[in-house]
């Protein structure tokens, strides 16, 4: 229970106090109108007395009576009816409300914080009103009349008949029978006289005369003259008076319930006082509450009239001096000493002197007399029926109700041990009657009486409370009886911190007939839960609601919603959604009916934004109602600035920003450059690749050096991408900002008319109605135009929300009502910062400027279309394609220039190729290359330098400058171009970039340059695959020499034999029908293809699917001044009979591009090789080197071919090209590099590796120091009958293929181990010297002559010639056995 | 008939009701059983709070529902609520369901992958409160 103001003590007292009524004569009612007061009224401020009050118990004691207070009321005064008792209660507690800065206490159980109000003043004045309006009852008599005031004015002629005119009617009052309603406490009721005189007016001579009169006649004790109004009441109110009455007289209509009219006379104005409009303004409680004032009518009791509501203060007590004050003052005192306290001791006495008699008969003989004689003062308890219920009444003369009396009289002077005496016998004697009212009432107040005892020498009986709430609820039906007993002994318990037993009787005490009863006793009940010694957080809580709940139900919505409030704090955040959402419904809902929408939107807001576990439907409802309250709250407040919405949730975030036109992607055949567009995911690894490329584009644009200030070029920003700078946003260009919504309800909601919220430029937005489906995301794109550079801040989104559900009956018009404008806004956070260690230990984020991008002057737009771009390529394929480059803006751009993740993959054409301005569609059907017609011959031959191909040194060319008339593309202007593409050589969709670059002419200092980003998908599929081997061809030199004489000179083992193996590959049924090989070009420095071996003839090979060929082709050195220059030589073998110029554009950019050249490549490699062999001794380097360009060849095949693919019944021809580079005799090289395979699995090593000892040549590669020959007849004849021996003669050619000089052992006789060997050579000896030891010189070639000799004829094999060969100068070597020959078999016949 | 069954550790792990419509009345009720499941528990001398009887019997009578309260040693508090007029349960079937129930809460903690203090969500859990649901109401 809250506390109070009172204490328990003083709360009881109060409670229960003696009565006096008052009777005025009509001129006394007159004199204190003047103060706009009755009589009653006027007193009522001074009743409590400030001194102590003396009596003498019946032995003797004397009772101390402390801070006494009497109640004085007009005599005519009546309870309420029960309807009004409870309109009135109902009044007093809306009108008491908490104040608004009330002190909170905040009260800490376990993990909850609870801010409560400390005192529940609506509560208090509910007891106070409701124990005061209770109705006398037979069976107590506290509140019975103990004493009548008589009250006449001095003005009157003749007081003193007035005086007993007024006894008279009292007398009548009380004893004539006709008035059921004042009670009174005993026949002999004290009488005291007021002469009232009204200073201003009256005679005080003749009222002192008067009063002499009156105390001769009454005696001093019973007589008084008051003498007020000092001042006339119309001349100026001091304003300094003092008001009394203002804290009492505001429950006027309480304290003289009279008041509300029963009977409208003469047609008053209906307004009722008790109209719940009333203002209720808690902090103002006394002036502006409408009072009704008293007109007591002494000759006409029954009849009152109503002054009804008036609005304008009115002041009270004008008349009234401070001197005033005190002699109502004194008055009171006077008479309750004088007067009251005597009469009250006298009666006590009295009742005791007949006690005490009465009981001169034993007790037991008294109550065993009265159960044999059935009791006479019991008259109505004979009847059976009547036993147990209530209706039991007793003669007002019955003994048992003398002890009654003398106790209640005991109880109201403050004596409390005699009370409770007195009401301990009683209890028993009502309870042995079975008089079940009357003991109850004892039992009640024995209870009370015995709490009240100081010093406590019994404990406080709260069974006696217990029996008594019982009975007066179930017995007697007596709920008003039951409340009070309650209310006390809650009171009680509470002061004794019996909290848990409080409650447990508030709560019993709440019934379905009284919804504010019930609803002040559970929050009283709750605060107990809360008060307990370990507070019972969530009881209270719960207590709350249902007070809450009840206090709705009674029209209470302020208090309803405090208990509501209340109870939230307990249920917030504690996951308990359910409950916590019915809170803030109902919150919301009183919130708005009690005209606080700001409130009621919050609440609403609440159940809306958390991840409800509610049901779509009410979900729903919810939703509705809060964009009806939203809606009606926003048309009270006009304010510009429009309110956040909650809903749906914004991800603030996730904003994206794209600065520029959204893009055309395709305009009839041209298809636009994909750029950037919102509608990519962001990949940091592309965009890492993208800012490469620019920065390789940059640096070149730079001259090599890649500006400090470079930033790369950001279109779209996102979370991801570094937000650290202002972005940059080009005037007349669109700036989108893209918004992430989240919709976390379950029903869907409608968002329209969406648009941005920005400062400093005025323009244009737009903004699509959309749709936010339940649970999904939805994207907003919002675009703005700025027109004016300078900044621009991007602050929010402002839309309509609405419900989604597309109501069909109602149309659009049930849409727009439920819709409600906000705006939310877009507060981004930057990363969270970990860099210092202050960073690292606190949390902080840094910037993001996302959302503030600053506008520059007009930049250059290019816009790049490609014509004819294919989506798909066979492996190597060659096609000619068209870009179109515009510039859109109105400024001229320059420096255009491209870079592409596979520079290999495209060109513009060299330089020096003539950029034949063929329109794309005439061009459609041409071939790629150029072609001259020409019967195949012997190779043609062009010597062409890299340099012209834009390929210098050993990188790549990433980057191609494109060409613009003048260097400018002006403003509209456009530009084609040619464009080949090769298909890639792996098989697969590729992806490739390109990155355009260009400048503005004018250089702006804070936009560079600009970038256009392309990104091509190309689907390569296999054409053809390449194989070729280059081996040394063993032919004589002897019988070269008489074929090609002239090239001897410079040929000396210069010829070798390329074969070329080519597959097709080509798996797809789609179309493709057979390749053609057209035509096998050699690129190298060193080396070129000199003829065609096979096939021979005008036709080209031709290869349908799976099928495979060989071609065979003899490739002889460059002249030496072709070997030394830098420059390539081209040597085109066509199959033919068109010749395709592999020495120009497409052809050799291509090559070129495609990284082909081997040189670079190995010389890298060799350089690596180089500086590791450094460290060895200068002739193991020598050695190896040596030894490897002995088998090093440096030539590069180009193979062109067709392929016919038949295409929607049209036959087409593609062209392309694959390139495979030899680089060792007798390895096998392929035009599909296994490079890449090799790598995909690396053992992860965690130990640097071992640099590779440096390798001692091979024996492999030793073993090819010296390549031999045989020279023998193929048959020989010879008569064996004749001439048993035959001398053959042979001759064995060794030629150096080294640049060293070489030591070398023939050795004759070797034969070798292996047994079939032995069989398959029969048996034929050399002859002569078998074992040579011979020196040959670089390059040189050496015969020496040998002689077999055969015994029989046969077929014999001639290969048996060991050869051992080391380099000269390395003495530390031993002799490396060559490649043996190939065997030469020779046939003897017999002649 | 009207049944729930609540696992709570001051806020809600985990809440199952048949039928469904009612869960609002369910979870002010199980709210509200909470202090007396802490007064119990307060009740408990500290030096008998290690061999404390697990299961708390009977927490308050409501007039429709019986609540029963089961606290584990973390203070985890299992609370089943009862339709009043349902006489088959009597306090050893109640005693049992907890123990049954306790069991499983434990293989939901030991879950290495729940997070202590999220709403369970387990499958396995879920269905041996529903098979329980079926078998006791």
């Amino acid at each position: 229970m809250a506390q109070c103001v009172q204490s328990v003590q003083e709360f009881i007292q109060d409670s229960f106090v003696p009565m006096v009524a008052v009777l005025c004569s009509e001129d006394a009612e007159r004199v204190t109108r003047k103060n706009s007061l009755s009589f009653p009224e006027l007193l009522r401020p001074f009743c409590r007395l400030t001194s102590e009050g003396h009596l003498r118990d019946p032995n003797n004691q004397v009772v101390v009576v402390k801070g006494l207070r009497i109640s004085v009321t007009g005599i005519n005064t009546r309870p309420p009816q029960t309807p009004e008792m409870h309109k009135l209660l109902s009044q007093a507690v809306s009108v008491c409300q908490p104040p608004e800065g009330s002190p909170a206490n905040v009260i800490t159980a376990g993990d909850y914080d609870l801010n409560i109000s400390a005192t529940t003043p609506w509560f208090e004045t509910y007891r106070e009103n409701f124990l005061q309006s209770m109705p006398a009852s037979e069976h107590e008599f506290l509140n019975h009349y103990l004493a009548c005031m008589l009250v006449v004015s001095s003005h009157e002629a003749v007081p003193t008949e007035q005086f007993l005119k007024l006894s008279q009617e009292q007398h009548r009052i009380q004893h004539s029978g006709e008035f059921t309603h004042p009670k009174w406490f005993n026949p002999n009721t004290l009488k005291y006289y007021v002469l009232l005189h009204d200073i201003s007016e009256g005679d005080e001579q003749r009222a002192e005369s008067v009063y002499e009169d009156m105390k001769q006649r009454y005696g001093t004790q019973g007589c008084y003259l008051l003498k007020i109004n000092s001042r006339s009441g119309s001349t100026g109110a001091d304003e300094q008076m003092p008001d009394p009455w203002s804290q009492y007289l505001h429950k006027t209509s309480i304290h003289s319930p009279v008041n509300v009219p029963l009977v409208f006379a003469d047609g008053v104005s209906e307004t009722h006082p008790l109209q719940l409009d009333q203002p209720t303004d808690a902090g103002y409680p006394s002036n502006n509450v409408s009072q009704s004032v008293n007109n007591v009518d002494v000759t006409r009791p029954e009849k009152q009239a109503s002054v009804t509501s008036h609005t304008t203060p009115t002041p009270r007590g004008t008349c009234l001096t401070l001197n005033d004050h005190d002699h109502i003052r004194q008055f009171i005192q006077e008479f309750t000493f004088r007067g009251l306290l005597p009469h009250i001791e006298k009666n006590i006495r009295q009742l005791n002197d007949q006690l005490v008699s009465r009981k001169g008969l034993s007790r037991s003989l008294f109550s065993a007399t009265k159960k044999l004689f059935g009791g006479g003062k019991v008259p109505e308890k004979s009847i059976a029926e009547l036993k147990n219920t209530a209706g039991l009444l007793y003669p007002s003369e019955a003994p048992e109700l003398q002890i009654r009396k003398m106790a209640d009289l005991c109880f109201l002077v403050q004596h409390y041990e005699l009370a409770y005496n007195c009401y301990h016998t009683a209890k028993k004697d009502f309870l042995s009657d079975q008089a079940m009212l009357y003991a109850a009432g004892a039992l009640e107040m024995a209870a009370v009486a015995a709490f009240l005892q100081s010093g406590a020498p019994r404990p406080y009986p709260a069974h006696y409370m217990d029996t008594a709430i019982q009975t007066y609820r179930d017995v007697c039906k007596n709920m008003l009886l039951a409340e009070r007993c309650c209310i006390l002994s809650a009171e009680i318990l509470k002061s004794q911190t019996k909290y848990s037993d409080a409650a447990t009787l508030l709560i019993k005490m709440t019934t379905e007939d009284s919804d504010l009863r019930s609803a002040l006793l559970l929050e009283q009940a709750a605060h107990c839960f809360i008060n307990m010694r370990s507070p019972m957080v969530r009881k209270f809580a719960f207590h709350m609601i249902l007070a809450g709940h009840r206090f709705s139900k009674a029209g209470q919505k302020r208090h309803a919603l405090r208990c509501y409030c209340q109870a939230l704090q307990v249920y917030k955040g504690k996951d308990w959604t359910l409950a916590e959402d019915h809170i803030n419904f109902t919150i919301g809902r009183q919130s708005f009916t009690l005209r606080q929408p700001e409130n009621a939107v919050a609440a609403f807001r609440h159940i809306l934004i958390n991840d409800s576990k509610q049901s779509a439907v009410q979900q729903a409802a919810f939703l509705r109602e809060y964009l009806y309250v939203y809606k009606s709250m926003s048309q009270l407040t006009s304010d510009s600035s429009l309110p956040q919405l909650p809903l749906p949730c914004l991800h603030s975030s996730q904003t994206r920003v794209f600065f520029g036109h959204e893009r055309r992607l395709a305009e009839g055949e041209k298809q636009a450059a994909t750029h950037v567009s919102l509608d990519q995911e962001f990949d940091r690894d592309l965009s890492q690749l993208w800012r490469e490329l620019e920065e390789q584009v940059v640096a070149v644009a730079n001259r090599g050096t890649v500006p400090i200030t470079f930033q790369p070029s950001q279109c779209c920003l996102n979370s991801q991408t570094d937000n650290l700078r202002y972005p940059l946003a080009v005037v007349e260009e669109p700036i989108i900002v893209e918004m992430v919504f989240r919709n976390l309800l379950k029903v869907p909601l409608a968002l329209s008319a969406l648009s941005l919220l920005w400062k400093f430029t005025p323009k244009d937005f737009s903004g699509p109605q959309v749709v936010c489906a339940p649970f999904f995301f939805y994207l907003a794109r919002l675009k703005l135009l700025p027109h004016k550079t300078g900044e621009l801040h991007v602050l929010g989104v402002v839309y309509n929300l609405g419900t989604g559900e597309v109501d069909n009956s109602e149309g659009s018009l049930a849409g727009d009502l439920m819709c409600v404008r906000g705006q939310q806004n877009l507060e981004i956070q930057g990363p969270r910062l970990n860099m210092t260690k202050e960073e690292k230990t606190s949390v902080k984020y840094g910037p993001d400027h996302r959302l503030d991008p600053i506008i520059t002057p007009p930049m250059p737009l290019l816009e790049v279309f490609f014509i004819n771009f294919p989506t798909g390529l066979l492996c190597g394929e060659i096609r000619k394609a068209w870009v179109e480059f515009v510039n859109v803006s109105a400024v001229p751009l320059t420096g255009l220039r491209v870079a592409s993740t596979h520079p290999e993959f495209f060109t513009f054409g060299s330089a020096t190729s003539d950029l034949t301005p063929v329109t794309p569609t005439a061009a459609e059907h041409c071939s790629a290359y150029k072609t001259v017609a020409m019967p195949p011959s012997v190779a043609t031959v062009s010597l062409v330098s890299p340099a012209a191909f834009g390929v210098t040194s050993s990188d790549r060319p990433i980057v191609a400058e494109i060409p613009l008339s003048q260097g400018v593309l002006g403003p509209g202007e456009a530009l084609q171009i040619p464009l080949w593409l090769r298909g890639p050589d792996r098989e697969g969709v590729h992806e490739i970039n390109f990155l355009f670059y260009y400048e503005s002419t004018e250089k702006t200092a804070k936009l560079s340059h600009r970038v256009l980003r392309h990104t091509a998908f190309i689907c390569a599929s296999r054409s053809l695959s390449v194989k070729a081997t280059a081996s040394r061809s063993n032919t004589l030199h002897g019988r070269e020499r008489e074929s090609e004489e002239r090239q001897e000179g410079e040929d000396k083992n210069g010829s070798m034999l390329v074969f070329v193996d080519v597959e097709n590959i080509n798996t797809s049924e789609a179309g493709v029908r057979e390749f053609h090989i057209v035509q096998v070009s050699s690129s190298s420095r060193q080396w070129r293809l000199h003829k065609c071996i096979n096939p021979v003839g005008d036709k080209d090979s031709k290869l349908a699917s799976r099928e495979r060929g060989k071609l065979c082709f003899k490739a002889t050195r460059c002249r030496a001044e072709e070997a030394t220059s830098e420059k390539y030589t081209f040597a085109d073998l066509n199959l033919g009979n068109e010749q395709i110029v592999s020495s120009t554009t497409p052809c050799a950019d291509f090559f070129f591009r495609s990284g082909l050249p081997s040189e670079p490549r190995r010389g890298g490699v060799s350089t690596g090789g180089a500086s590791q062999m450094r460290r060895q001794s200068g002739t193991d380097e020598g050695v190896t080197n040596i030894v490897k360009k002995c088998s090093e060849v440096e030539l590069d095949i180009i193979v062109l071919w067709k392929a016919y693919v038949v295409e929607d019944n049209k036959q087409l021809i593609l062209e392309g090209q694959l390139h495979v580079a030899l680089q060792t005799i007798g390895k096998e090289a392929c035009s599909l590099s296994q490079k890449e395979e090799a790598q995909e699995m690396v053992l992860l090593k965690f130990k640097p590796d071992v640099p590779p000892p440096v390798s001692k040549p091979s024996l492999e590669q030793l073993s090819h120091l010296i390549k031999t020959c045989l020279h023998y007849p193929e048959s020989y004849d010879h008569p064996f009958p004749q001439k048993s021996l035959c001398m053959v003669p042979v001759t064995l050619m060794l030629s150096n293929c080294s640049l060293a000089q070489v030591d070398v052992i023939v050795d004759l006789r070797h034969k070798t181990t292996s047994p079939e060997s032995l069989e398959v050579h029969g048996s034929f000896s050399w002859l002569g010297q078998t074992q040579y030891k011979l020196q040959l010189q670089a390059q040189e070639v050496y015969r020496l002559s040998l002689k077999a000799c055969f015994f029989q004829a046969g077929v014999y094999n001639l290969g048996t010639p060991r050869v051992f060969a080391k380099l000269a100068q390395t003495s530390a070597m031993c002799e490396t056995s060559q490649q043996s020959a190939m065997p030469a078999l020779i046939i003897i016949n017999s002649v | 008939m009207q049944t729930a069954i609540m696992i709570v550790a001051n806020y809600p792990l985990y809440i199952r009701s048949v039928p469904t419509q009612g869960e609002l009345k369910f979870h002010y009720t199980v709210h509200t059983s909470l202090d007396v499941v802490e007064e119990k528990i307060s009740g408990v001398g500290k030096a008998l709070a290690d061999q404390r009887e697990l299961y708390l019997g009977l927490l308050y009578p409501t007039e429709d529902y019986k609540v029963y309260g089961y606290v584990t040693n973390s203070k985890v508090k299992f609370v089943i609520v009862v339709d009043s007029s349902n006489t088959s349960l009597r306090d050893n079937e109640i005693r049992s369901m907890f123990r049954k129930l306790h069991n499983s809460f434990t293989d939901v903690m030991c879950n290495p992958f729940y997070n202590p203090g999220d709403p369970i969500q387990s499958k396995a859990f879920d269905s041996i409160v529903s098979t329980m649901m079926v078998q006791a109401f």
